[in-house]
């Protein structure tokens, strides 16, 4: 399968070029290479269907900028609505001239963009860092350390006085 | 029967979001009276008849659709992104989560790409079970389509006459995969267990049974004066609107556009067998209930092929470095644990690259893009969905229609949430 890469400026004069081949826009999603070695960072990925060649073509576009913008094909095939939206709200790349670019997957009052490759999976970064001991005094909490010299029942309230401290050993 | 040209208009103007403005309005979740008497409804996201978590604002005149805006993502779980974190194998286990609905057919787009980008092959008894099994989902998946347009028009008896069958058929898939739904059946290479011994009995009863059953449902709706008259007229998608829009499957092929992955790019054993691909030029909301029924028969057709011509052999590449060993040579081959344990923990790599498959889903060309850097997990999976693209020919059949045809609608272009919100 063929797969170009253009500029996000000469893209809406190339997708009127392939629509008046007869091209059918299957599919257009969002890519950050971050972490593939690309030079540009966010691209978009149009997936192509000429249906009476039967032949597919796969066309890369660059999104520069930031945000990352590129402009939007939606006069030339109007299937791109939801599609341009999802990479919007997934990725933060903007379409210039899409009318309602807005979040469609997230609600709209999300931060960041999901599926960028620096965005943490649960959000919120967990580390795991040694917290000092806190002494929990509710009896259905974990025990607390035994004293010498004092018992304690299962429930870590202490024991009545009895039997004699002497006895316990552990 | 004729059909009042939608023109142009309703193509060409997307979403506005101005109808969104509602929301910022703040005036209640249910409904606004506009100062021309037009009126906005939220329907859904709860609503027996959105088929899922589907919400519609309706900007309303009267019983007239002036204007339908679906909002979608109440489903949302981010499967896109959990998909870069399982191993190359797991990811199956994720997509066939999408689409709920024809499960296998998620796991076979993967599943081809990911072959793609390995560059192997799979053996021919594979790709006959896995065709085999894709054409009964079409099949159970299209009872369920068959079942719910019914409902929502009033017809119960649909809604039970399409789940009796549809239970044989997830009984054959619990029998061969172990699961009814969400198989995790296909995986790259192949499937992942051959046929049970005893596969062909209950197949045969489906197969002898349904052409009879799809009869019956045909006699309690095809020429059922009701059905016909809240179906013929309604809910009309022109052949250009159904292009230009990217509708695909069934809605497409009812809209007068001839193209079937199945046939015109064949994948897996199409190649092999004969099939009709039923189209109709109507384009309403009977043209979709003819074509998906013709649908039917035609996958009973193929499934009596594959049955028949079911070859012997491998149903996976066996491939050591993609496959884990039988259970019986890991007692034996010390090479075999090995491969067993690198495969079992960090999972077989792909080299970089990018590629994508598509298949044709009882709603359409669903294909999988994916994206390899090299490592033991996908970088990045993106499917599309069949139902997300179709979903944005709803607001455009709906205008000027009765807001009871609307439902009608939805049901005919059948999605599934699931999928649509991945």
């Amino acid at each position: 399968m063929p797969v170009t890469t253009v500029a996000a400026g000469e893209w809406l004069e190339r997708a009127r070029a392939l629509k008046e081949e007869g091209w059918w826009l299957m599919d257009l999603c969002g890519l950050d290479a971050l972490q593939l070695g690309h030079e540009n960072r966010f691209q978009v990925v149009c997936q192509l269907l000429h249906s009476e060649r039967k032949e597919r073509q796969t066309v890369h576009v660059d999104a520069t900028g930031e945000p990352p913008s590129l402009p939007s094909v939606i006069e030339v095939w109007p299937t791109v609505d939801f599609m341009e939206r999802e990479a919007y709200d997934m990725f933060g790349i903007t379409f210039e001239g899409h009318p309602n670019l807005t979040r469609i997957l997230m609600p709209d009052e999300w931060e960041g963009h999901p599926l960028r490759k620096d965005y943490g999976v649960g959000k919120v970064a967990i580390e795991f860092i040694a917290q000092p001991y806190v002494q929990i005094d509710s009896p259905l909490q974990s025990p607390k350390p035994r004293e010498a010299g004092v018992r304690t029942d299962v429930l870590g309230q202490t024991a009545k006085a009895d039997p004699p401290a002497e006895e316990v050993t552990s | 029967m004729t059909i009042a040209p939608k023109g142009d208009a309703a193509i060409a103007k997307p979403t506005a979001g101005a109808i969104r403005e509602f929301e910022a309005r703040g005036h209640g979740a249910f409904v606004e009276t506009l100062d021309d008497n037009r009126m906005v409804i939220n329907m859904g996201p709860v609503h027996p008849s959105t088929h899922g978590v589907l919400r519609l604002l309706l900007e309303l005149d009267g019983e007239t659709v002036h204007r339908c805006e679906p909002i979608i993502g109440y489903l949302h779980t981010g499967m896109e992104k959990e998909c870069e974190d399982q191993n190359w194998r797991g990811a199956v286990t994720i997509v066939t989560r999408m689409d709920y609905l024809s499960p296998f057919f998620n796991e076979q787009a993967y599943s081809l790409a990911v072959e793609a980008l390995l560059g192997i092959e799979v053996p021919p008894r594979g790709k006959y079970i896995r065709t085999l099994i894709a054409e009964l989902n079409r099949l159970s998946s299209h009872l369920v389509w068959f079942g719910t347009q019914g409902l929502d028009m009033g017809a119960m008896s649909a809604m039970f006459y399409g789940f009796r069958e549809r239970e044989l058929i997830l009984d054959f898939y619990e029998m061969v995969t172990g699961l009814r739904m969400n198989n995790g059946y296909f995986i790259p290479g192949g499937v992942w267990e051959d046929l049970p011994d005893d596969w062909e009995g209950p197949l045969r009863t489906i197969v002898a049974l349904m052409p009879g059953r799809i009869d019956e449902y045909e006699e309690l709706l095809t020429e059922n004066p009701i059905f016909l008259e809240r179906t013929r007229g309604v809910g009309v998608l022109t052949n250009e609107a159904a292009i230009a829009l990217g509708a695909a499957g069934p809605v497409a092929r009812a809209s007068g556009v001839d193209w079937d992955l199945r046939r015109d790019m064949p994948y897996e054993a199409y190649g092999d067998v004969e099939f009709d691909v039923p189209v109709d030029t109507d384009g309403d909301v009977y043209a979709r209930y003819v074509v998906r029924m013709a649908e039917m028969r035609e996958s009973v057709k193929i499934i009596e092929q594959l049955m028949a011509a079911m070859p012997d052999g491998d149903h996976k590449n066996m491939d050591p470095k993609l496959m884990p060993p039988p259970r019986g040579e890991m007692a034996k081959s010390m090479e075999a644990v090995i491969h067993h344990f690198k495969l079992m923990t960090q999972g077989y790599t792909v080299p970089p690259g990018e590629a994508y498959a598509a298949v044709e889903s009882p709603r359409g060309e669903l294909g999988a893009y994916v994206v390899s850097d090299g490592g033991s997990s996908p970088y990045r999976v993106h499917v599309r969905d069949p139902s997300f693209v179709n979903l944005q020919s709803l607001g455009p059949i709906a205008i000027d229609g009765l807001i009871a045809d609307l439902i009608a609608c939805i049901a005919s272009v059948d999605p599934i949430m699931g999928g649509v919100d991945r």
